[in-house]
């Protein structure tokens, strides 16, 4: 469902992606590891069509996003680490006016608002200004957002923050039911290793732009040196970072 | 609901919030914003009909069927429509830059489904009502006054809204248009070089006008053959003011063809241009769109080297807790390009024109004329000075916003945060506009009495107008926004800008009065001036610790009530 082709992005001298490869099938949860300004974000605006890269191709369902934006984001959903919301609308005016972006039907945006508004908990404010949300619920309208059209990919760039422990719970469960039941295909990324090493069925470890890991959660803890968990071989294969 | 609707929608609907918002805002400050408000408009309004009336008197010579008057009306039309197309390209060229390129929203419907076409269309939908609503303000007044004064039917006032439409939309469409080739261009230039050579242009602009302009004198009856030969440059049959001016005004004289055929033209280049940006867009947005999002890290490093590297040397005699704080806003001040920039034109402006009172001085022979001048320097200067307290310095307490939490933190008192605030206004703006006054006096060659009064209100004028940016600025906060520009059109933001106007014009209404009462000899006692000047000065000193002390007072407390 998601592909890249060495795709590669340049700013001036600064590789920021470095002929990345990965192929992400459908149905599958995949995480996208990497420490501060290794390239995970410039990916992710790569493959929702945000930026053009310098070399390469993406493939979103086989559609090449340069080529067709439109087609291509029409099966994706994203939630950004900060989403934009639009605090001078209502929850459910806001709702509607994606469901006007992504032509869905009257009918179809009744129902499917009853069902999202109700699943992420949001029913009690929905008729509220946005401007009055709490981070949290914030960020639960995003993921109700991004779900309103039913995406066949989701690219989600670090979710977990403002969200209580429930709601991660919440949210991971639906992520991962999702995934196993609709063949849903998730792109995440975080950095919050325990959760990748739970749910993801596929791990991408990127360091300096370049892709030094790929595969499963058990592949990627072979790589170490040493028998541990993901967090240790993370660190071990970052480890020239400057960054913290 | 297709994708188009479904945007112009949820902006209704937040125009509709926003409107409602205003429920919430102090009633006192809506008041005077809308008194304020009606008060300019109907200022406008009755200026120009008495204006046009005198011109149609002026005019009208016995024996001579042609009125000149309503000739010159005409031209002055002409070239006022002239003049604001030309800021409506400007303009539209800046607010497309921040609609199409840098708005938070704009990132979050590139991700979206929607073609560029579309977008385009919705965000140029916007631009238009940004850029066209001060227009439209102060354009009513305007043809009001034409209408009345002339006694033109009802038709005049209906084509004047029908041809307003297409008459912006071109300017938008054209801006829109330069400015996406621009950012397709010139990505890979620093923002801060190309500033520079804006403000370049903007200065040589103004330089090469200023010369163009020095003409001879004229007497009474040379004034309008002068005036009109000089002002037929700018009608052109080929550019869209004359257009519209012709159509508008043949609409006047209920000339129904005419003004159909000025229509048709002006609103099918409307709507050619605005198809041609939009297929514009559709090869040239994203590639700028995506060009200019890396143009931010390609900066890796800030050298610490000049000015900005020695502040902490240079500023050593400012006293803790005061100097981290004004390093700090001097930083963040000089790094953002598009906030010195502003600086420089209004006061590189002011100083290009002072600095010509040179050439001018000799026809300011009488004293009358030369302290009266002096008095409007000392007003133009002081509403500079105000423009730029109410645009950075109004804004720095709502800036510290989400960062006040690290203020908060450190052993530092409210009192002495709002006050480092309003020293640092004083100091950074007083060494400008104090100069320019000077300056301005000496080229005048004024009286060692009018030359001090006014110094004496512009040193003044800096503490007063400080006083209610900063304290404004703390008792209608916005932390929120991180937006300067956003934070400045609240309602807080215009209240300080009409507060400050209502003080400027008090302190030089006052002082202009006294000078020139002086000069005239209105006074029939030499004691009486004296008398007069001390109560000016008086009123002057309580005005402005009015100005300082209130709104500083209520400033903090307002941040002492809040929680952060």
């Amino acid at each position: 469902m998601i592909k890249t082709e060495n795709l590669t992005k340049k700013f001036g001298e600064k590789i920021a992606v470095n002929k990345l490869n990965i192929e992400v099938p459908r149905g599958t949860f995949f995480c996208f590891l990497g420490p501060n300004g290794a390239g995970k974000t410039t990916t992710i605006k790569m493959l929702t069509g945000l930026m053009r890269p310098t070399e390469g191709r993406s493939f979103i369902a086989g559609i090449d996003i340069q080529q067709d934006p439109v087609k291509a984001k029409k099966y994706i959903g994203f939630v950004p680490d900060h989403p934009f919301l639009y605090d001078k609308l209502t929850g459910r005016e806001f709702l509607k006016f994606i469901a006007g972006l992504y032509q869905i039907s009257e009918k179809e945006f009744k129902e499917r608002t009853e069902e999202l508004v109700g699943l992420f908990g949001l029913s009690s404010v929905v008729d509220q200004l946005i401007e009055d949300y709490s981070h949290g619920m914030r960020q639960k309208l995003s993921f109700t957002a991004c779900f309103l059209h039913k995406p066949e990919i989701v690219i989600v760039d670090e979710p977990w923050v403002g969200l209580d422990p429930k709601n991660i719970r919440f949210v991971k469960d639906y992520l991962k039911q999702k995934t196993r039941k609709e063949g849903l295909t998730v792109f995440m990324s975080t950095h919050t290793l325990s959760i990748a090493e739970e749910i993801a069925d596929v791990i991408g470890i990127i360091h300096q732009g370049k892709l030094c890991a790929f595969g499963s959660v058990d592949d990627i803890k072979s790589l170490s040196n040493t028998p541990g968990n993901l967090e240790d071989v993370f660190l071990e294969l970052t480890k020239e970072t400057d960054e913290v | 609901m297709n994708q188009i609707s479904a945007i112009l929608e949820a902006k209704r609907n937040i125009l509709k919030h926003q409107i409602l918002s205003i429920r919430k805002e102090s009633k006192l400050k809506v008041a005077v914003i809308t008194f304020s408000a009606i008060a300019i408009w109907l200022g406008i309004f009755l200026g120009l009909y008495e204006g046009f009336n005198w011109l149609l008197t002026f005019g009208s010579r016995a024996g001579i069927e042609v009125n000149f008057g309503e000739l010159l009306m005409a031209r002055m039309f002409m070239i006022l429509m002239s003049a604001v197309f030309l800021f409506l390209i400007f303009s539209n060229i800046l607010i497309a830059f921040f609609t199409l390129y840098k708005a938070e929203e704009i990132f979050f419907l590139v991700q979206t489904p929607i073609p560029f076409q579309r977008l385009f269309l919705v965000r140029f939908v916007e631009c238009i009502a940004f850029s066209s609503w001060s227009v439209a303000f102060l354009g009513v007044p305007l043809i009001l006054a034409y209408g009345l004064s002339l006694k033109a039917p009802i038709f005049f006032y209906i084509a004047s809204i029908i041809f307003f439409i297409p008459f912006i939309i071109i300017p938008a469409s054209w801006g829109n248009i330069i400015t996406q080739f621009l950012v397709l261009i010139f990505p890979k230039i620093k923002l801060r070089t190309m500033i520079l050579f804006g403000i370049l242009a903007v200065i040589f602009l103004f330089w090469y006008l200023t010369t163009m302009l020095k003409g001879t004198r004229i007497n009474e009856d040379t004034i309008l053959p002068v005036f009109l030969s000089a002002t037929s440059r700018v009608q052109s049959p080929i550019f869209p003011p004359y257009w519209f001016s012709e159509g508008v005004l043949k609409s006047k004289d209920s000339q129904f063809s005419e003004v159909l055929f000025w229509f048709m033209l002006l609103m099918s280049n409307a709507l050619f241009f605005t198809f041609l940006g939009s297929v514009i867009s559709k090869w040239i947005f994203y590639p700028g769109f995506s060009g200019l999002q890396g143009s931010g890290q390609r900066r890796i490093k800030l050298p610490n080297k000049g000015i900005l590297g020695r502040l902490d040397t240079l500023l050593s005699f400012i006293p803790y807790p005061y100097k981290p704080l004004v390093i700090k806003d001097v930083r963040m001040f000089w790094r953002d390009a598009t906030q010195w920039s502003q600086f420089i034109i209004f006061f590189g402006i002011m100083a290009i024109y002072i600095a010509n009172l040179r050439n001018t001085t000799k026809y300011f022979e009488q004293e009358m004329w030369r302290s009266f001048v002096a008095c409007m320097n000392i007003a133009s200067l002081s509403l500079i000075l105000a423009t730029l307290t109410s645009r950075f310095i109004f804004p720095l307490i709502s800036l510290e916003g989400h960062r006040f939490w690290i203020i908060g933190l450190a052993p530092i008192t409210l009192r002495q945060i709002l006050w480092q605030k309003f020293w640092l206004s004083v100091m950074t703006s007083a060494p400008f506009t104090v100069t320019l006054a000077i300056l301005s006096g000496y080229m005048l060659q004024l009286a060692p009495l009018y030359y001090s009064m006014t110094i004496f209100s512009i040193i003044l004028m800096n503490f007063g107008l400080s006083g209610l940016a900063v304290g404004l600025g703390a008792l209608y906060p916005s932390f929120e926004e991180d937006n300067p520009a956003r934070i400045v059109s609240g309602l807080g933001g215009t209240l300080n800008l009409l507060l400050s106007i209502f003080y400027i014009t008090v302190v030089v209404t006052a002082q202009t009065i006294i000078l020139q009462w002086r000069v005239l000899e209105q006074f029939t006692r030499p004691g009486y001036f004296w008398f007069a000047l001390a109560f000016v000065i008086i009123l002057i000193l309580t005005l402005t610790g009015i100005a300082v002390a209130v709104p500083m007072f209520l400033g903090l407390k307002n941040l002492q009530s809040l929680e952060y």
